[in-house]
């Protein structure tokens, strides 16, 4: 009777067991086939996000939501120069890829710049205007042109277009946060970074 | 972008180093090295004086090995204290072979393999001891004591020959000499005692009249362990170390022990004065578990990080198959201490509704 | 602030409340409290920023080879941080150009560079017989007028913090006389000596910002001061309360703390729980600025240091270079190595000798090796927690330490990096010679850089999706235009 009873319970508890994990494989199904384009999606949005946005096509896209879209199809995470090192990690944790240098065919790392246009050069072609990624640039036809600082993104994308190259790529004037660094650390310590890096 | 500067404030610095920290905790244990002396002869001094030329020279091998500045480093003193609380924990007139292996592991493995000074996660003195615990058990729970003929005390001329002979067990000139010698003066500490005569074993003793080594070195245990105590004290004094782990050790394993304890049965649970002045308590207590790298670095992570530590030391004692468990207890306090820390972080200024600021208007900051 | 929250604000009692952690360095204040406050002469170049705190720089009013006189307007605010800029003395405008001024980072600012002719004339002064006449937005005005800004730390302009102290009917006002840094005594030398004035000034503050309560917060250990306050508060509502002698006890959230023992919530200020703190300074300031009508063009600077051989507090006026003071003091060239600009601990190294005296400047110290040893090198740390039982935030500064080296962002945050004060204990008593305020400043500013660099890409981002949303719009319009055309020439 005992036995029997022992009996019930094991064979009672496997088919429970056995319940719960199939419930959860349909659940996980389920959640697969409804979600995932929505999840396609918001892992673009999330990409996207990691980019800097400065919509400068250096990796070959059109701008940076187009290359957020590449990379959640399988492109290479280390195309975009303007984002430098850090979108690179930021990106590969993401889509859970290896670290890897900038690719070099798409630029280098370097400072974030602004376009100025030497304004007695221009001759008013609005060319660079229609170039512009994010309306930074204003004017009118024959009509001298301004780059408005705040709003560039230093994408280089006007520089091209300009017929008599009356436009520079300059230093950010911007110097509102005076900068720390991290002390130069020296004897034991600075050894061990060397040797980590 | 400005030029970035090479020097922030404060200005001024404090005068206390690591170096003075290291060399306040070695003079913190000098009043209980003298008492171990005076009891159980020179073996103790011979083996700190050897523990220290193997340490430093192991710990300038790792330095050179990874190329880091081996004379600033080893000015931080760190492997010697290393090396007296290794010393001071394995029986005195340990054979030399035994030190070079427990140093040679609590150094390169223990700390350098793990990054060096401030990088391990474990006590490197006590890896030292459980290593040798468990290759060496013979000789890590048979202590020898040379006792003179005539005089009962071990810090004589003889003594000292025997402990050097017994350190150096090389230089006899025959296999034979070595033997008696060595017959003529192994002894048991207190714990042992206790834990092997199944009954209440000191009270048993005492009365019997046993032996005149037992009591004799009861006595000197007692001695020690104050003479320990005083030297932690006057850390915490010093502000070298603060009062939350000793404390909580202390406490934890007074508590436990009297707990269990009753003076008429049968069971091996041993007295709450056995289990604090009749073992390494104090040392441990005061100079083993508050080596800063390993232990808990918060107010409330140090309390959690003593009282499991206590708890340990006098399960491990009691129901456990090892006779002293300071080593083992502490590095399993090691093991917790990161999540003690990472748990019990104390209220920063201004944050959380416990705060008087949110008694007062009512809200959540 | 609600008034049933203010009931209890004023329920609590007043008396000396612990404080998290704190060090207590050697003061080294006995030497410059030798001898009374001195005026300091006018030198031949007076330099004044017009950047005088952490704030937005001052508009000039005056160009250069116009005469001033003392007590006049040569810059003006023209923005809600701008304080604005009285000449200290009557003379020329020789320059206004860029000139290195004592801050954090060593940054140049705009100066108006005054020429003294030595004859100090000054434009009368309108003095205030009855301030209680006074409504109190005539008062904060005229506070204004006389570009007084917090003299004790980082500068804030005082007109507006009384403005927001008014707005949220600040309950208690607490006047800062804890000076806990060493070195420093201007405060304590100002309050043996002018104990009323400050007094009045704490008043009319406190009439100002409406507080019901006003209490002054001192060390115990500076007797002399306390002494002195205590024979001015004879018949003054106002109180005393003795700290115990604590660094930092004087900053502005560990005061608070220390006299009611209420905390300023993370990220907040002490208006938020309806306290007021201002310095003792800047209540002198404001006595001379109602009662006296002078604007704010001198303050108490101790020059203090080893290589000085005559220590003491002065009187400076505002732009006097440091090197002039340093002379007046007879200075001792061979054993000078260098200048810190405030106490030995929050203290700012200051890299030319020729750079002026600002209106935050409380503290010069000669620098020499015997008293400001080289730091050792940086060490290993060894998790002592020493840093963690001295900070008074009740940070862990060794787990921030490693979280900045390592670039944790998310940890840093969640350890409470943003409520480190900077007071730099933590860095004094590290036994490894730790740069620990450092390490947080640069992880703190690499934040506020990838801050602002986030909120840009998002920006953008809405700019670029802008754009294409035109250039669609455009696109659709040019087609429909084309279909209505075509449907008209069809027509």
């Amino acid at each position: 009777m005992l036995l029997l009873i022992d009996q019930v319970f094991i064979q009672l508890g496997i088919a429970f067991v056995g319940a719960l994990l199939f419930w959860r494989l349909l659940l996980n199904i389920y959640v697969l086939l409804v979600t995932q384009t929505a999840r396609q999606k918001s892992f673009i949005d999330k990409i996207n996000r990691c980019l800097p946005q400065t919509q400068c096509g250096q990796c070959g896209y059109e701008g940076c939501r187009p290359y957020a879209k590449a990379i959640a199809n399988g492109d290479a995470i280390n195309r975009c120069p303007p984002g430098g090192n850090e979108t690179i990690l930021k990106l590969a944790q993401l889509a859970n890829e290896p670290l890897a240098r900038l690719d070099p065919a798409h630029g280098n790392i370097a400072p974030l710049l602004v376009a100025v246009i030497r304004e007695d050069e221009c001759i008013g072609c609005t060319k660079c205007i229609v170039a512009c990624p994010v309306d930074a640039i204003i004017g009118g036809p024959k009509l001298m042109h301004t780059v408005i600082e705040s709003e560039c993104t230093g994408c280089d994308l006007c520089v091209d277009p300009c017929p008599v190259d009356c436009i520079d790529m300059i230093n950010s004037t911007d110097k509102s946060i005076p900068t720390w660094t991290l002390p130069t650390t020296s004897g034991a310590l600075a050894t061990q970074l060397e040797a980590g890096s | 972008m400005t030029e970035a500067l090479a020097k922030s404030s404060p200005m001024q610095l404090g005068k206390l180093k690591t170096q003075h920290i290291m060399l306040l905790v070695i003079a913190a244990l000098l009043p209980g090295i003298s008492v171990a002396t005076w009891f159980f002869g020179w073996g103790l001094i011979i083996n700190i004086g050897l523990a220290c030329c193997f340490a430093i020279s192991c710990e300038a091998l790792a330095l050179y090995v990874q190329k880091k500045p081996i004379k600033a480093a080893l000015n931080d003193n760190s492997a010697i204290v290393t090396a007296f609380l290794f010393a001071i924990t394995i029986p005195p007139g340990s054979t030399w072979w035994l030190v070079l292996f427990g140093i040679a592991f609590a150094i390169l493995i223990a700390k350098h393999a793990y990054g060096g000074l401030g990088q391990n996660p474990f006590n490197p003195a006590m890896c030292g001891y459980l290593f040798l615990l468990l290759t060496f058990p013979l000789q890590m729970t048979s202590w020898h004591i040379p006792i003179e003929q005539g005089t009962l005390s071990p810090i004589g001329w003889e003594g000292f020959k025997q402990s050097i002979l017994a350190v150096f067990p090389f230089l006899f000139a025959s296999a034979e000499s070595m033997v008696t010698t060595i017959d003529g003066m192994t002894m048991a500490t207190p714990l042992i005692v206790s834990k092997m005569a199944g009954t209440n074993a000191l009270l048993e003793a005492n009365e019997a009249g046993l032996a005149l080594f037992l009591r004799s070195s009861e006595t000197g245990w007692e001695l020690m362990n104050i003479a320990y105590m005083l030297g932690g004290l006057s850390l915490l004094a010093f502000g070298i170390i603060r009062w939350h782990i000793p404390l909580s050790i202390i406490v934890t394993v007074a508590v436990v022990s009297t707990l269990f304890y009753s003076p008429n049965s049968s069971a091996v649970f041993g007295t709450p004065y056995l289990h604090l002045f009749g073992s390494a308590t104090m040392v441990g207590a005061f100079f083993i578990a508050t080596d800063p790298v390993s232990a808990a670095t918060t107010t409330k992570g140090r309390i959690f990080y003593g009282i499991i530590i206590g708890l340990s030391i006098y399960g491990i004692r009691v129901w456990g198959s090892y006779l002293d468990s300071i080593a083992i207890a502490v590095l399993f306090g090691n093991f917790c201490a990161p999540i003690f820390d990472y748990y019990c972080r104390p209220r920063v200024y201004g944050h959380t509704k416990r705060s008087l600021f949110a008694r007062v208007t009512g809200s959540k900051p | 602030m609600s008034t049933d929250s203010a009931f209890k604000l004023n329920d609590i009692k007043l008396r000396p409340h612990r404080i998290f952690g704190g060090i207590k360095p050697p003061a080294f204040k006995s030497s410059s409290m030798r001898s009374r406050i001195m005026p300091s002469p006018i030198p031949e170049r007076l330099i004044l920023s017009l950047r005088q705190h952490q704030g937005s720089a001052a508009l000039p009013l005056v160009n250069v080879g116009d005469m001033v006189l003392k007590y006049q307007l040569i810059a003006a605010a023209d923005q809600e941080s701008a304080l604005n800029l009285h000449a200290p003395t009557s003379g020329k405008i020789v320059a206004i150009e860029s000139a290195l001024i004592p801050s954090q980072l060593q940054q140049s600012e705009m100066c108006i560079h005054l020429q003294p002719d030595n004859k100090d004339n000054a434009i009368a002064l309108n003095e205030i017989s009855d301030y209680r006449a006074k409504t109190n937005a005539d008062l904060v005005a005229l506070v204004k007028q006389a570009g007084i800004c917090g003299l004790g730390g980082a500068g804030y302009p005082t007109a507006n913090k009384l403005k927001a102290s008014i707005d949220i009917e600040a309950e208690l006002l607490i006047i800062n006389a804890a000076e806990c840094e060493p070195y420093i005594t201007a405060d304590e030398a100002l309050l043996r000596e002018f104990a009323k004035e400050v007094v009045s000034g704490a008043e009319i503050l406190q009439k100002i910002c409406l507080a019901s309560r006003c209490i002054i917060a001192i060390e115990k250990n500076k007797k002399e001061a306390v002494s002195a306050l205590a024979a001015a508060l004879n018949n003054s509502s106002i109180s005393l309360v003795q700290l115990p002698a604590k660094y930092p006890a004087g900053g502005e959230k560990q005061i608070v703390q220390g006299v009611t023992g209420l905390e300023v919530p993370s990220g907040g200020y002490p208006p938020d729980i309806g306290v007021l703190v201002q310095n003792v300074g800047t209540a002198y300031a404001v006595h001379q600025a109602i009662v006296e009508g002078k604007p704010c063009i001198s303050r108490i600077t101790t020059l203090t240091g080893a290589p000085l051989q005559t220590p003491k507090n002065f009187s400076v006026l505002i732009g006097t270079p440091v090197s002039f003071l340093f002379e007046v003091c007879g200075i001792e060239e061979e054993q000078l190595t260098g200048a810190i600009v405030g106490g030995s601990i929050m203290g700012v190294e200051l890299a030319d000798l020729q750079a002026p005296v600002v209106k935050t400047t409380n503290c010069l110290i000669a620098k020499s090796t015997q008293e400001f040893p080289e730091a050792g090198k940086e060490q290993a740390c060894i998790r002592c927690g020493f840093c963690a039982d001295v900070c008074p935030a009740k940070l862990l500064p060794q787990q921030l330490y490693a979280y900045a080296r390592s670039c944790n962002r998310d940890e840093l945050e969640s350890h409470g990096l943003f409520d480190c004060i900077e007071c730099g204990a933590c860095a004094y008593v590290c036994p490894s010679n730790i740069p620990l305020v450092q390490y947080y400043r640069a992880s703190k500013q690499s934040f506020a850089k990838q801050l602002k660099q986030e909120e840009k890409s998002l920006y953008w981002q809405s700019r670029f999706q802008t754009h294409q949303y035109r250039l669609k719009k455009n696109q659709e319009d040019k087609l429909s235009q084309r279909k209505t055309k075509k449907n008209q020439a069809e027509v």
